[in-house]
């Protein structure tokens, strides 16, 4: 059904609800001096009850009744509600009756959701078939990692990691991390992954574990742009958001060229600016601007969600076109793949994955990406 | 579409609201009976469409619509029926939207069985009422929305706080908000009182109905809370003293002294502007208590909002409800009329004893609750201010109230006759005092403190059966003149009878299951035994068993006394996945003489093998806590029933005819 019928009979419901007393005019209504004698009348016979059952002496009754009866005089000598009972005002409540569901229509407009249709659990059966898909590879994923004798691949377990985050199962991604933090070949990344990881299982709360991660990637590479970033939201946590801020600052001077991340880092300068009260910055204060800007991604964080799977579309459209011109590049065909995948288009997606296919043949035996290419071409219905 | 209509019903609420804040106050200035009038409808609409955002709000949590976050975040579709509908008001907003239906519930009430009030005090009391619902729905719909939207949804929602997942605590905050929120049409009767610039008798009547069906409520409320606390936290307490406990009993203390001092103002006209400050009060404790749990000001249980915005605009709310009432309380508390005369002793003063130690006792509370707030903003240290403070300083207040009370009831209006008194209750004095002896003899390691309130618990409650004899002439007149009498008798009689009985029971609760308890902490493995209070337990086995959305550990502990078999418990640890937490199931044995209480939990250090830390306590009397406020609900809702409490106008007022010029 249709939200805007029943919002519309809701509107009306309300507007009648507001000419209410408009209709049966008749209705009995109290006013102050006859409601006040009533209780009084009322306390007369009690006092009367008490004294006949012996609970007070008649002695005491008596004066309990003079009491109560000044009291009723009182209330004569107020005389009633000032007299002047009127009535009128019946325009301004035809004016409210119109204005109630026209403001609670633009509070409505301003919080609201309608585009949003609702989705009961029970309903999304088809949905939840495609997630338990990838909760089986992620697991069958797992299993071959566990089992593998030398512990498994590096990227396996990165990707293990990346798919768990996916899912907002930070838990399982930390310790997907935890698996690969000691190797010889672990890198700066991986520890800032796990870090992230860390910080995303604690609702974004900066913990020990996680600074302490922070700090190691630091001390592998002192650039790290991510672990930079972590940092920084672990000293504004910590108070010190002076720090935080220059932090950031420090690291975009310190590039040339215009790099992916910078906007997060313009982002998150501006957010710590507004506390701060520094003035806000651009990504032009840093590097020369090519492609999209601050503004840019600020607006697509606003879009519609219509709009932004398009935008998504245009970005995986020009990945497409970016690895027509670079054919061997195999992560970037998995990385598209997995794309399309995520946006349902499978018969695209299986393209991609056989384009893989045909460059694993470079790879040792041992390599994760061949279990995800035959994951992604299975799933994809290769 | 669904939780849409909801967000929609709330918006028309809140401008529904608007209109019924502005136009029966002007209504009641200039005579204008339709304005007036405007406020019953208003009312009825507001809780129709709250009540609407409510169930919308509901059926989103019964079939596990993740497209509204609110739902996300605290359900699960794998959560029993029970506890998705309870979700609704498990979290923040959900809350939230509770305390606001209660409120236009409350307004509703005095809309609909509110005829034998005047007008002119009907209007303003529910344009206040509106005013207050116009703050708290202008709350929720920009800085809490309940009905907010998430899209594409995720797969399945986080689960609500095992903790929270228990039946007694599905039916606590509704029960607690019942109260805590009723009081707020006290509050908008107090005010719409001062706005008309007349308190009078009359007055306290109207009033009184309201007033008492908070009052249940929130005793029942408070009861269910600590029985929630008692069996589900495992550590066999029922009280903590903890933040939100406090809160939620600072409105109980103020609201009892209200209750008693506006019986005062309803026979002797006297305590006007008393009654009109602690109906005030009352109710900025409930905001405040509100503010306190909503702010995220505290860390405990409850406190699941955490976050400064919010908590400034109810701060603002608070203020501007609080500092106007208070300001309004100035400007026209002086210019009430002063009531009746009375001695010192007369059943007045006794009142006044009441309502000094309540207020002593809240004051006390108020302070050992916000304290350490206090501390921690100016100096930065963190302290908790726990039972050894309130016991030190609470407990004695309470001592002479439970003195006063047992005498309250023989004295008379005006003047009382002590002597005369003391004379009929001299035998109860002694039997309190030669059972305290007794006491002392039996348990000569307790503490002189619980026996003398032991002592006081007896002397209550043989004083009110010694009350409520006498005005029945139990035992000097035939039983069937008894009986006659006893019928005769208002029901409030008999409510005061059975709340001051049930205060008395609770007492003896209260000193037995926390002077005379017993507990031994142990490590266990299959095989241990522990001798408690008579009890040989042997803890024969731990087992896992599944459950429908966690796993419990289920231990055996076989109980024995004198070599015979007597029964099994079996406390659990349930562990549930998706929300990565874990709860204690306790197993209690019940009787009236007192609980035999076990609860299992994962040692500290991480040993190998079957050890698991056993908790077994024996608590005595613990259930005439639960019995006790048993009696106090049901002495609140004698009395409630009490005919007199609908005593409407004979003469009704028509309206006159449009075509009618004014007089």
């Amino acid at each position: 059904m249709n939200f805007w019928i029943p919002a519309a009979l809701m509107a009306i419901l309300a507007g009648l609800i507001i000419l209410l007393p408009l209709w049966r005019r008749g209705t009995a209504q109290v006013g102050h001096r006859e409601g006040a004698l009533a209780i009084f009348v009322d306390q007369l016979k009690e006092v009367d009850a008490e004294r006949v059952r012996g609970v007070i002496s008649p002695q005491e009754a008596e004066a309990a009744a003079l009491e109560i009866k000044r009291r009723m005089l009182a209330v004569e000598r107020q005389g009633g509600d000032g007299g002047k009972i009127r009535t009128g005002g019946t325009a301004a409540l035809f004016v409210m009756a119109v204005m109630v569901p026209l403001l609670a229509g633009g509070v409505y407009l301003a919080t609201g959701a309608p585009g949003i249709s609702s989705q009961p659990f029970a309903e999304r059966a088809a949905e939840r078939g495609e997630d338990q898909k990838i909760v089986e590879l992620a697991e069958r994923l797992k299993a071959r990692l566990q089992a593998d004798e030398s512990g498994g691949p590096i990227e396996g377990w990165e990707l293990l990691a990346q798919t768990y985050m996916q899912m907002g199962r930070y838990q399982d991604a930390v310790a997907a991390l935890a698996e690969i933090l000691d190797r010889p070949d672990t890198r700066a990344g991986h520890v800032t992954q796990y870090a992230e990881a860390l910080i995303a299982a604690a609702d974004g709360i900066v913990t020990q574990s996680a600074a302490a991660a922070i700090d190691r990637a630091l001390d592998m590479d002192v650039l790290n742009p991510a672990a930079i970033f972590y940092k920084a939201q672990w000293l504004e946590q910590d108070g010190q958001v002076t720090e935080a801020r220059a932090l950031l600052v420090l690291r975009l001077s310190q590039e040339e060229t215009a790099q992916p991340w910078m906007e997060y880092f313009i982002r998150e300068i501006n957010r710590i600016s507004t506390t701060t009260g520094d003035a806000a910055v651009a990504m032009s204060d840093f590097v020369t601007v090519r492609g999209p800007s601050a503004d840019d991604v600020a607006a697509a964080a606003e879009m519609t969600a219509d709009d932004r799977a398009d935008f998504i579309q245009s970005m995986v459209a020009g990945l497409a076109e970016r690895l027509q011109e670079t054919p061997e590049d195999l992560d970037g065909w998995l990385q598209l793949g997995r794309a399309y995948g995520v946006l349902g288009q499978s018969d695209k997606a299986l393209e991609a994955y056989r384009a893989a296919e045909g460059l694993l043949s470079t790879l040792a035996a041992e390599d994760p990406r061949h279990a995800i290419v035959a994951q992604g071409l299975a799933a994809n219905g290769g | 579409m669904i939780p849409e209509l909801g967000q929609f019903a709330l918006a028309l609420a809140m401008a529904i609201a608007l209109v019924q804040s502005v136009v029966p106050m002007i209504g009641a200035a200039r005579g204008n009976l339709v304005w007036m009038r405007s406020a019953q409808s208003t009312a009825l609409g507001q809780l129709l469409f709250v009540g609407v955002a409510f169930g919308a709000l509901m059926w989103a949590f019964v079939v596990s619509d993740f497209t509204v976050v609110n739902v996300a975040e605290n359900s699960n579709s794998l959560k029993p029926m029970l506890f998705k509908v309870a979700a609704t008001w498990g979290s923040h907003e959900g809350s939230l939207l509770l305390w606001t239906l209660i409120l236009t519930l409350f307004g509703a009430g005095v809309a609909m069985f509110g005829s034998n009030i005047p007008h002119a005090l009907r209007a303003r009391t529910l344009a206040v009422q509106a005013w207050i619902s116009l703050g708290f729905l202008s709350f929720m719909l920009f800085t809490s929305n309940p009905f907010l939207r998430i899209s594409p949804p995720p797969v399945d929602g986080n689960d609500l706080n095992p903790l929270l997942q228990d039946v007694g605590l599905a039916m606590h905050p509704p029960l607690l908000y019942i109260g805590y929120v009723g009081f707020s049409i006290v509050f908008s009767f107090a005010v719409a009182a001062l706005i008309e610039g007349r308190v009078d008798a009359a007055w306290a009547r109207w009033v009184r109905p309201w007033t008492l069906a908070a009052w249940v409520s929130l005793t029942a409320g408070l009861a269910l809370g600590s029985w929630w606390a008692y069996y589900e936290l495992g550590w066999g307490g029922w009280w903590f003293w903890d933040p939100v406990e406090n809160v939620a009993f600072m409105p109980w203390l103020l609201g009892t002294a209200l209750l008693h001092s506006a019986i005062v103002t309803e026979k002797r006209g006297a305590f006007k502007s008393w009654t009109i400050l602690l109906a005030i009060l009352t109710f900025s404790l409930s905001l405040l208590g509100t503010f306190i749990v909503r702010s995220g000001l505290l860390t405990s249980v409850h406190a699941f909002a955490v976050d400064p915005e919010r908590g400034i605009y109810i701060l603002a709310l608070l203020g501007v409800s609080i500092g106007g009432s208070l300001t309004l309380f100035a400007a026209r508390a002086p210019s009430m009329e002063g009531g009746g005369l009375f001695a010192p002793v007369s059943r007045e003063g006794g009142l006044l004893i009441n309502n000094l130690l309540l207020a002593t006792a809240c004051g006390t509370v108020l302070f050992g609750t916000l304290y350490p707030l206090f501390l921690e903003a100016v100096t930065g240290d963190k302290i908790s201010v726990g039972p050894p403070f309130f016991n030190a300083s609470f407990v004695p207040i309470m001592m002479p109230l439970l003195l006063v009370m047992g005498f309250g009831p023989f004295l008379t209006w005006k003047r009382a006759d002590l002597r005369g008194i003391s004379q009929r209750l001299w035998m109860v004095a002694a039997v309190a005092a030669v059972a305290a002896l007794v006491l002392w003899y039996l348990v000569t390691k307790g503490p002189v403190l619980a026996i003398l309130a032991f002592g006081l618990g007896i002397w209550l409650f043989l004083a009110t059966l010694q009350d409520w004899g006498a005005r029945i002439k139990l035992f000097r007149a035939p039983f069937s003149e008894s009986l006659r009498r006893a019928r005769n008798l208002p029901r409030a009689s008999h409510g005061m009878t059975m709340a001051h009985l049930g205060l008395a029971v609770c007492i003896f609760g209260f000193v037995g299951s926390s002077a005379w308890k017993e507990e031994i902490v142990t490590f266990a493995e299959p095989g241990t035994e522990v001798q408690i209070a008579g009890f040989d337990i042997r803890f024969a086995k731990v087992e896992s068993v599944p459950g429908p959305n966690y796993t419990a550990f289920r231990a055996t502990l076989v109980v024995n006394r004198a070599g015979a078999f007597v029964q099994n418990l079996y406390p659990e640890r349930r562990i549930y996945p998706v929300a990565q937490s874990t709860t204690t199931e306790s197993s209690i044995r019940h009787t009236l003489a007192g609980d035999l209480y076990a609860a299992i939990s994962e040692p500290a250090a991480e040993t190998a093998g079957d050890v698991w830390t056993l908790r077994v306590i024996y608590e005595p009397l613990v259930n005439f806590i639960w019995l006790g406020s048993f009696m106090l609900v049901l002495g609140g809702a004698l009395s409630l029933s009490d005919r007199r409490l609908r005593v409407g106008a004979p003469r009704r007022a028509k309206m006159p005819e449009m075509a009618q010029p004014a007089e």
